[in-house]
Formats: structure tokens, sequence, C-alpha cells
């Protein structure tokens, strides 16, 4: 800050303002308002601009929703796995899309009649986890974890954080086997549903 | 902290120059006249921030544009607040820039040494009309389309460059994806551009004239310091400006759906809105364009006198020099044609405005587009999202849209389709059957008064004027009991409900006895001419079984000279799906379904709860 001048003789330094009597006071009031009164005019046009910005925060997507992903006999009886698209409605911000593709499950038969799904999105980093049929068990691609056929991890220093996870609303309505399906946070310990 | 100050202070020197910035001093007293610069500012900024925030939220191409500034205006809270912001303080950048220029030839300081001032000024505003132009394309809806494809369109009429010229504006030979991708980019960054390069190249050349004042000591001394005089009453010059664009933007309320700026239905690329109107900025040179001297031309009115308008307007530096003795005509010249083209430009637009309020066509197009624009909203609410094809697509399969541009288009030619309301569609020459409320109750009862049926709403103008159904009528009714009368009501009944119309189907529950009744009168009154029920046959008259139900009306307007309807009697109407094959129609099947089922009065309708 350059110093104040009460001299309102001599212009040079602006910084007084006022030419009048007790300069100092009046210049300081204008100044300040000069001030808050440009702050509050730029902020106007910032505000509304920011409550649009920030939208995102306040949309939550709704959960997950009941799909008939495979009829049981798609399912080899040994307990293989075997990936199944997940058909449902996505909605993309305006764009509402009926049955497509929203993602993909690992489902298995563990017993007659009893099964389980797994969602191929690695809980480390969210690459597709895939079925290493030589080796009999799940390998991610990108980081090589490895998970047993129930999802856990089998190498001791994994990258990912915890098992795979398991779908837990699996319903057999008939012989067609429905999913809840679900999308999880990736990158921490906890199993938490994307919202 | 004051090592780092003074580092800072040695390499940018931004203290040392807001110090010099705050030695300025005005050429008088501060007052608002000399903030239009600084407001002109202002404005721009709010434009980029507030234009920043919308290109975040906007995706140019055809099935998207509408929809997302759809989304921002419903979907996103306050997002409609943004958009009526910055339409708002863009109009407020067209009025500040006109009244900026219009001082300057007023008080004639576009003079030497200021010509380049001016001509940055004049710049200001002819880019600031190219910013209007480019944004109200963006949001894609039916006025913005048309009006915007007019107005580029007139590029085509210049000889020789026309054609490609157009293709360039539009970036292909029609608007589409790319023309929206283009106006886009010409708006937000190369238009909006231009402008903060304007305005910093004026602000450098109002410098260099500025220069031998801030020499003449004592000259400016005398007047106020910018720091903080001039600056107080530029910042509550924008307050003020700020008030007036957020009045403006929030004058609709905060309540949808009419809130901050109307959003009309989506553009169709096969259609024209026939009440394309450009904005306000344009609306003189639409109604300059209009007069009749220019009939059969579009070059002369819209090129030729605007381009030598804006050169005249070039010239004006120069031609102020003109002296005649002491008496400076060049200024009084400027001076008049400044003046005489604003009393044109407001005269021509008030006259443009006048004529659209006394054009019903006008009034009823603005009607439809508004109609559309509230439909569009309950049908993508109801179908939950937008279609990936767009918004339009939903439109184009809603009954209550399609039914009256259909009937129009191919029914209208001898059909009404009147009940006293504002949307009513007359025939040219009514030669047939009025359609409304076909298949009602209220219908029929019309259909079969013997004062009624040779009525032009009825057989009046049909071949079945003196037809033996009208002679039946007249003959069994005229004079009747007040049985007779209970009869002829229970057939009203007893008919009117195989239309089965859903609006009638509660009714139909509450009088089943009545129409048991009925049911019996027609079999013994009607079946010598027409079918019901298995009695009677066909070929003589119309079926009476499931009459004027939604496969009885496909039925009859796929080919009224089936023998379930007229057969070889059909009077003159034609058969719009006589084939199996679609393509070979005058319908496809689908257009009679939306057709019927507007007749009918039955599409979706939102569930409205009572508070």
């Amino acid at each position: 800050m350059q110093n104040a001048s009460s001299d309102p003789k001599k212009p040079a330094c602006g910084c007084c303002g006022a030419e009048s009597s007790g300069p100092s006071r009046r210049g300081f009031l204008a100044k300040t308002a000069a001030v808050v009164f440009g702050a509050v005019a730029l902020a106007g046009p910032v505000a509304v601009g920011l409550f649009s910005f920030l939208s995102p925060l306040r949309r939550t997507k709704q959960a997950g929703t009941f799909c008939r992903v495979a009829t049981l006999d798609a399912l080899p009886a040994d307990g293989t796995p075997r990936k199944f698209p997940v058909i449902a409605d996505r909605t993309d911000a305006w764009t509402l899309y009926k049955n497509v593709p929203v993602g993909s499950v690992f489902l298995r038969l563990v017993a007659p009649g009893q099964v389980q799904a797994l969602s191929v999105i690695c809980p480390h980093a969210g690459c597709f986890v895939g079925f290493d049929a030589a080796a009999g068990d799940f390998v991610c691609p990108c980081h090589a974890a490895r998970f047993d056929l129930d999802g856990r991890r089998t190498d001791k220093d994994s990258k990912s954080p915890r098992d795979m996870d398991a779908l837990a609303g699996v319903e057999i309505r008939g012989t067609e086997i429905w999913v809840h399906y679900e999308k999880f946070r990736t990158g921490i310990a906890e199993k938490v549903v994307q919202s | 902290m004051n090592a780092i100050g003074r580092w800072i202070e040695s390499r940018t020197g931004v203290v040392a120059w807001l110090g010099r910035c705050r030695e300025r001093r005005v050429g008088g007293r501060a007052c608002l006249r000399r903030s239009l610069p600084c407001l002109v500012l202002f404005a721009f900024a709010v434009q980029v921030i507030t234009g920043i925030f919308l290109l975040m939220r906007y995706c140019p191409s055809s099935q998207t544009a509408w929809e997302s500034v759809y989304h921002l205006q419903y979907e996103i809270q306050g997002g409609w607040l943004l958009r009526a912001v910055h339409h708002t303080c863009g109009q407020a950048v067209l009025v500040l820039v006109g009244l900026w220029l219009l001082g300057m030839i007023l008080r004639g300081t576009y003079r030497a040494p200021r010509e380049f001032v001016y001509w940055s000024v004049l710049l200001l505003g002819l880019v600031t009309l190219a910013l209007l132009l480019t944004g109200d394309l963006l949001a894609w809806d039916e006025n913005s389309r048309s009006a915007t494809l007019t107005r580029v369109g007139f590029l085509q009429s210049l000889p020789g460059v026309g054609e490609p010229l157009f293709r360039l504006a539009a970036a292909g030979a029609e608007f589409g994806n790319l023309t929206l991708a283009q106006f886009t980019a010409l708006h937000a960054v190369v238009l909006a551009g231009a402008f903060g390069l304007l305005l910093g190249l004026r602000w450098w050349f109002a410098r260099r004239a500025n220069e031998p004042n801030r020499d003449r000591k004592g000259a400016e001394a005398a007047g106020a310091p910018y720091w903080p005089n001039q600056t107080l009453v530029n910042v509550v010059g924008c307050l003020i400006l700020l008030a007036v664009v957020f009045g403006c933007a929030l004058g609709h309320g905060v309540d949808a759906p009419q809130r901050g700026v109307a959003l009309g239905p989506p553009a169709d690329p096969a259609g024209f809105y026939d009440a394309a109107r450009p904005e306000w900025a344009f609306l003189g040179l639409y109604g300059f364009s209009k007069l009749d001297v220019f009939a059969g031309s579009t070059v002369v009115p819209i090129f030729v006198i605007p381009g030598t308008l804006v050169l005249l307007f070039l010239l004006v530096p120069f031609v102020g020099q003109l002296r005649l003795g002491r008496f400076p005509l060049g200024h009084v010249l400027n001076v008049v044609l400044v003046l005489v083209l604003l009393a044109g430009d407001v005269g021509l637009s008030l006259a443009v405005i006048a004529h659209d309020r006394a054009d019903e066509q006008h009034q009823r197009a603005i009607r439809q587009s508004r109609q559309a624009a509230e439909r569009i909203t309950v049908l993508i609410d109801h179908h939950g999202g937008i279609p990936p094809a767009g918004a339009l697509t939903l439109l184009q399969d809603d009954p209550k849209t399609q039914g009256p541009i259909l009937f129009q288009r191919y029914c209208a030619t001898c059909h009404n389709h009147a009940g006293k309301s504002p949307d009513d569609i007359q025939a040219e020459e009514p030669s047939a059957p009025n359609l409304f409320a076909y298949g009602s109750r209220r219908w029929l009862a019309g259909l079969l008064d013997p004062e009624r049926i040779d009525e032009a709403d009825y057989f009046g103008n049909t071949a079945f004027r003196r037809g033996p159904m009208v002679d039946f009528i007249k003959e069994t009714f005229s004079e009747m009991e007040p049985e007779d009368r209970e009869d002829r009501e229970r057939i009203v009944a007893a008919l009117s409900a195989e239309a089965k119309l859903l609006a009638q189907a509660a009714l139909d529950r509450q009088d089943a006895a009545t129409i048991a009744q009925g049911r019996e009168l027609i079999t013994d009154y009607c079946t010598d001419c027409h079918q019901f029920g298995g009695k009677g046959k066909l070929g003589t008259a119309p079926e009476l079984t499931g009459w004027a139900s939604r496969q009885w009306m496909i039925g009859m307007i796929s080919n009224p000279a089936d023998p379930r309807y007229y057969g070889k009697k059909n009077d003159r109407m034609q058969a719009y799906a006589e084939t199996e094959d679609e393509a070979k129609n005058l319908l496809t099947n689908r257009e009679i379904e939306l057709l019927v089922d507007w007749l009918r009065g039955e599409w979706y309708e939102p569930v409205v709860r009572s508070p």
C-alpha cells in the first residue's frame, strides 16, 4: 500500500480522494463502499452460476434396481462362474435409455438352486475383473489382484482394499435369476453403495 | 512478508500501476454518464461468468441442445435463473452499448483525436448484435431455430457468393448438429473474445486520446479523482444494473413453468414456426425488409441499405469535420443520421408488434406453441426422461399434439372440429359432419334430432342430406310422445356406449340398465339398414356394433368404402389406408391411431392433485 497523503492541494496522490475538510473519513467511507459494492455486484452472477455448478452435489441417483439377468440353465452345473450383462433403464442427465446394458455380474451356481452374484468391478480402481479359466480364479487386468471363486482376495499383498463385492439381492423366480444390481465405491476398505 | 511483497512488486509492478490509476482524474464531476464504459465492462463480466457456467451444462447438437437447456430450465435448481440472467444481461449490453454510441455522436466526442475510440464502440455494437443472433439459436426451440434460419438464410439471396456463404454460416447445407456446434463456438469464443478485445482496444485508444490533457496542468486536476469518487459512482451504477437485470429475470416469478426466459417446444427440422420473429434488436430491420417498396427484393433492405448505414456510421468522424463557415454542418448531419435511424427503428419495431398483435393467425401460432411447450414438460415427466432420439419424438407420438395437425392437414378440407373453443378447426368449405366430440352422447343426440340431422354439423352438406337416414329420423322422432323421447335417449346412451370413450366410462357403468334397454331398441329400430349385434346386413349402412370405438374409427378412416362402413354409398371420403403396405397409403397406421385417439380425447394427462 502507498502512504496516504492528506493534503488536498496535492492530488498527485489520489489516495485520500476527497477535497473537502475531514477528507480522510469521507475518502475512507467512499473507498470501502466502492470495494464492498463492487464485490457484491460481482458476487451476484457468480453465486447464481455456482448454484447450478454445485447441482451434482444435491442430486442423488436412485439406488439399484432388480433386474432379470439370466436363467438357471444358463449356468454351468460345475460351479464355474459366468459373466452376464445387466439390462436396465439408465438415466443420463435428461436422457432415459430404456433396457440398455448398465453393467455386468458374475453368476455362479453354488448349490442346486442357489446362485452367487459378484460385481465384476474391481474394488481397487474400478477395472473389470476377468475369470481365469486355467487357474480357476478371478484376476483383475489392471493391477493383477486375484480373487477366489467366492471373491476373496488370495494374494497376501493384494492391491484390492477389500474382497470382490457380492450382490446381496439375488432371487430365483421360477427358473429366472433376478439380481438387485448396485455399484459400490472403489478404493476403500468398506463396501459402500454408490449413490 | 515485506521481502516477499517487494519481490512481487519488483517483478509485476502492480502496486505502482494501481497507484498511477488512483491518480487519474475525470474531466469534471463524478457522474453516472462517465460510468458507461465501466457498466459495459461489468455487464460483459456478468455475461462471461454466467456464460461459462451455462456452457458447462450445454450440449450443442440437434438431439441434445434443447434437451440440455430443458434440463437446465426445469431439472437443475437455479438453472432457470442462470439462463434468465444471461439472457436479460445480454439485452442490457446492447442497450448500454447503444446508449454509449448515441452519447458519443450527440456530444460529438467521436471527433479528433478520438476517432478510434468511436470506431471501437461502433464495432462493440455490431459484435453485440452478432452475439444476440448466435446466442438466440442455441436454445434450439421452435422460435430460435426458425427465426435464425430466416436471418441466416438471407445470405442465400446474395448473388454469386450467397450459397457458399450460407453453407459456411450453417456449417452445412441445412441447420443441424454442426450449425449448433459452430454457433456455440462463435458465440462463446470468437464473438465473446472479440468483445473483450474491443473493450481493451477502446481503453487503450481512450488513454492515448487523453494523454495531451494529462500534460496540460490544471485542466484535469480540476476534475474529481477517479478513485474513489468516480469508482463509487461506477460501482453504484453496476449495482443498479444488476438489480434491473435480476428484476427482469425474476419478473415472471420463481414458480415453474413460466419462470425466467420462456423455452418453446423443441425445434422441428421438418417444420417451421409460423410466429417466428427475431429478437427485439432485429425487429426494426425485419419491419424494414417487409416494407412494400422492397417487394421481391431481400438484397436491398437486408444487405445494401444496412450495409450503407454501417458505412455511414464508420464515416461519422470524417463527416463530423465538415464545417460551413462557423456552422458545424458535419456534426449536425451525424446527429440527424442517428436520430432518424433511431426513430425509424423504433417506429418499425412498434409497427411490427402492433401488426402481430392484431394478426389472429400469428396469435394462434403463439398460443399453440405455448401449449406445446407446456405439453412437452408433461410428456417428459410421464416418460420419466427424454428418449435418446430427442424430445421431439415425444411430441411426434402424442395424440394431443399431432391430432389437430393431422386433422387440419387431412380432414379439415371437409370436416369441422368445432366446439366453440379458441382451438376450433374450421373447414374452408364444410361438406361433412362436425367431428367435435364424435361418438359422445352429445354428438349422437344431435344426429338423432330431426331438427338437426340435416344441418351442417351432421348430414346437411353431404349426399345423405335427403337420404333414407334423414327421412327415417324425421319420420320417427318428429312428433314424439314423452315415452318416445325416453326411447331415443336410451338409444343414444346405448350406441354411444359402443364407442367406449374413456371420458364416458363412468357414465356408461352408471347407466348400464338404460344401455341394455337401448340395445334392444337399436336391434328393433336400426337393423333394417345397419348391422348391430349380429342382426341386419352389412353394405347398406355403417355397422353399429362397436360404433365409433377405437377400432371402428381406425377402420372407417382407413377405408370408408369398406362394406363394414359406407360401402358403395360412400360420399367422397378418401381411404387413408386402403392397402396393407403403409408406404402406399396416405397416412401411416400410427398416424391414424394418433388422429383417432385425439378425436376420442384420449391422451395422457397428469392427475391433478387437489391441494
